[in-house]
């Protein structure tokens, strides 16, 4: 497949299977975000050629945790297919009940886990717990915001007691050696520890040099969309050095296994 | 094919590379030629994190005989006679075939204010040399500053990020001598919403390399919901422009 012909075309990869695990939509007070709502989306998935995208709503983790699952629920209800969701908890509502929006069927897929904007709180924090038994239960998968060494290790804690559900590790650590370091030795260590690639300023060569470490059925395409341009990294995967076959399973055919699309 | 003109990249052997980046020039030529992008606008890694004037010339050594790195000299004001004086820093530039400089306030303390740099300033803009500076080295306020005290000399700001918006769209419309480099500008439909409120006019390809990602850089312009003709001045028009008007 010629990569580089679509890019420099500015063409939709419409011929492979595109699924990014880690977007948004909804505002964000504390930045200027690009088009966020659910339709923006959909334009967006459209021009690049991406079958689907998993958000959270900004809402659900930086506010109001109902109304923004609710949000969740719009929008893959006006977008079956095109846009699935992951519920969100806040550790800091007793009645937080996330198993309401994980009925199969509904399009809510797995469970996103934010902790830094919910005041820095840990990822290990026993009040995620309930969030993480209903994704043992089912073996969802957890999106983990996971820039930080601290954050990394949190993890890797969870990923260890709840064994059956699945964790994908946004952003991969790379802002510190710490984080990057520990978020490799966690992928290779647990069978149910994932990577996604959603860095915004990550360099030429960081996909491959994660795919020599932890393989290519452990890293998962997320765009971080709308924080980041979905193109960003897709494009940055496209033109990478990797096979083709590789590219593949990174784009989508993992995700498909792992979220049993 | 579009053609692409990088507006910053740093070569040299740095001091703690990331695993996986490039790092020689063969490192630098192979991203360059995987994502056509024809030449490069060139500072050296010794001139950020060691002395100027030694990056600066081993920058020149490095890219002897290569048509594919465009020099950039990273520059300061003559303070104890630790740098060139404007004059000898021109007279140089045009030996070495240098057509644009780099600011660095933070990294290497020193004032942005006249008083400062006013006279470096002054020089720039008598030959039309372009004069580049990382976001990052300066709050949005400084850069307004920067742009207000020297209106005869092109600013160009590198590595705005994505979360500047709100600083970036003020100074855009207050300061018609700034440009503006698109490497860690990753705002969702960034560059489509800078060019319908500003003109493409305003920004520049830069890959950023080797801390930011050329396949991820190009991409940006590739898929930005924009005209042909407005991918064509960012990914190269706009930048040869200001470098044809350099009058060293």
């Amino acid at each position: 497949m010629n990569w580089a012909a679509y890019v420099e075309n500015g063409k939709p990869f419409d011929d492979i299977y595109i699924f990014d695990v880690h977007g948004h939509i909804g505002g964000d007070i504390r930045l200027q975000l690009g088009n966020h709502t659910a339709d923006d989306m959909v334009n967006t998935l459209d021009r690049l050629g991406v079958n689907s995208i998993c958000v959270s709503p900004i809402l659900a983790f930086a506010s109001d945790w109902v109304r923004g699952n609710e949000l969740a629920l719009d929008a893959v209800k006006k977008h079956p297919g095109r846009i699935y969701a992951y519920a969100t908890p806040n550790p800091f509502y007793e009645d937080c009940d996330l198993s309401r929006y994980l009925v199969p069927g509904n399009g809510i897929l797995g469970i996103k886990a934010h902790g830094e904007y919910q005041a820095g709180t840990s990822l290990c924090d026993c009040r995620f717990d309930p969030a993480y038994e209903i994704a043992d239960q089912k073996r969802l998968p957890v999106l983990f915001h996971a820039w930080t060494a601290r954050q990394v290790a949190e993890g890797m804690d969870v990923a260890s007691r709840f064994p059956n559900a699945n964790f994908i590790f946004a952003h991969v650590g790379f802002t510190d050696a710490d984080a990057k370091a520990g978020v490799i030795t966690g992928a290779k260590k647990y069978d149910n520890v994932y990577i996604d690639t959603a860095i915004s300023s990550s360099y030429d060569g960081t996909i491959e040099y994660l795919v020599n470490r932890v393989g290519d059925e452990k890293v998962l395409y997320g765009s971080d969309c709308s924080f980041f341009d979905c193109c960003h990294t897709l494009g940055k995967l496209a033109l990478s050095r990797l096979s083709d076959t590789q590219k593949e399973k990174i784009l989508g055919q993992n995700a498909k296994k792992l979220f049993a699309i | 094919m579009l053609r692409f003109v990088d507006a910053k990249c740093m070569i040299g052997r740095r001091n703690a590379p990331r695993e996986g980046s490039p790092v020689t020039r063969e490192d630098f030529l192979e991203i360059m030629d995987r994502c056509h992008i024809e030449k490069a606008v060139a500072h050296h890694a010794m001139a950020v994190e060691y002395d100027m004037m030694d990056g600066n010339h081993t920058l020149v050594e490095e890219t002897a005989g290569s048509d594919r790195f465009l020099r950039q000299w990273c520059v300061m004001p003559q303070t104890f006679d630790e740098f060139l004086s404007p004059a000898e820093l021109v007279t140089e530039m045009k030996k070495k075939d240098v057509k644009s400089v780099r600011l660095q306030p933070k990294t290497s303390a020193y004032s942005l204010l006249p008083y400062a740099i006013g006279e470096l300033m002054g020089a720039m803009a008598e030959c039309r040399v372009p004069v580049f500076m990382d976001a990052g080295e300066t709050s949005w306020d400084g850069i307004w500053q920067l742009c207000t005290d020297y209106p005869h000399n092109t600013i160009v700001i590198t590595s705005p990020g994505y979360r500047c918006a709100r600083q970036l769209a003020p100074v855009l419309a207050a300061c018609p001598n700034l440009r503006v480099g698109i490497s860690n500008y990753v705002v969702h439909g960034g560059i489509a919403t800078v060019c319908r409120h500003f003109g493409a006019e305003r920004l520049l390809f830069e890959s950023g390399m080797p801390v930011s990602s050329a396949a991820a850089a190009v991409s940006l312009v590739h898929y930005a919901d924009i005209s042909r003709e407005e991918k064509e001045l960012i990914a190269a028009g706009n930048l040869e422009s200001l470098l044809s008007e350099v009058t060293l």
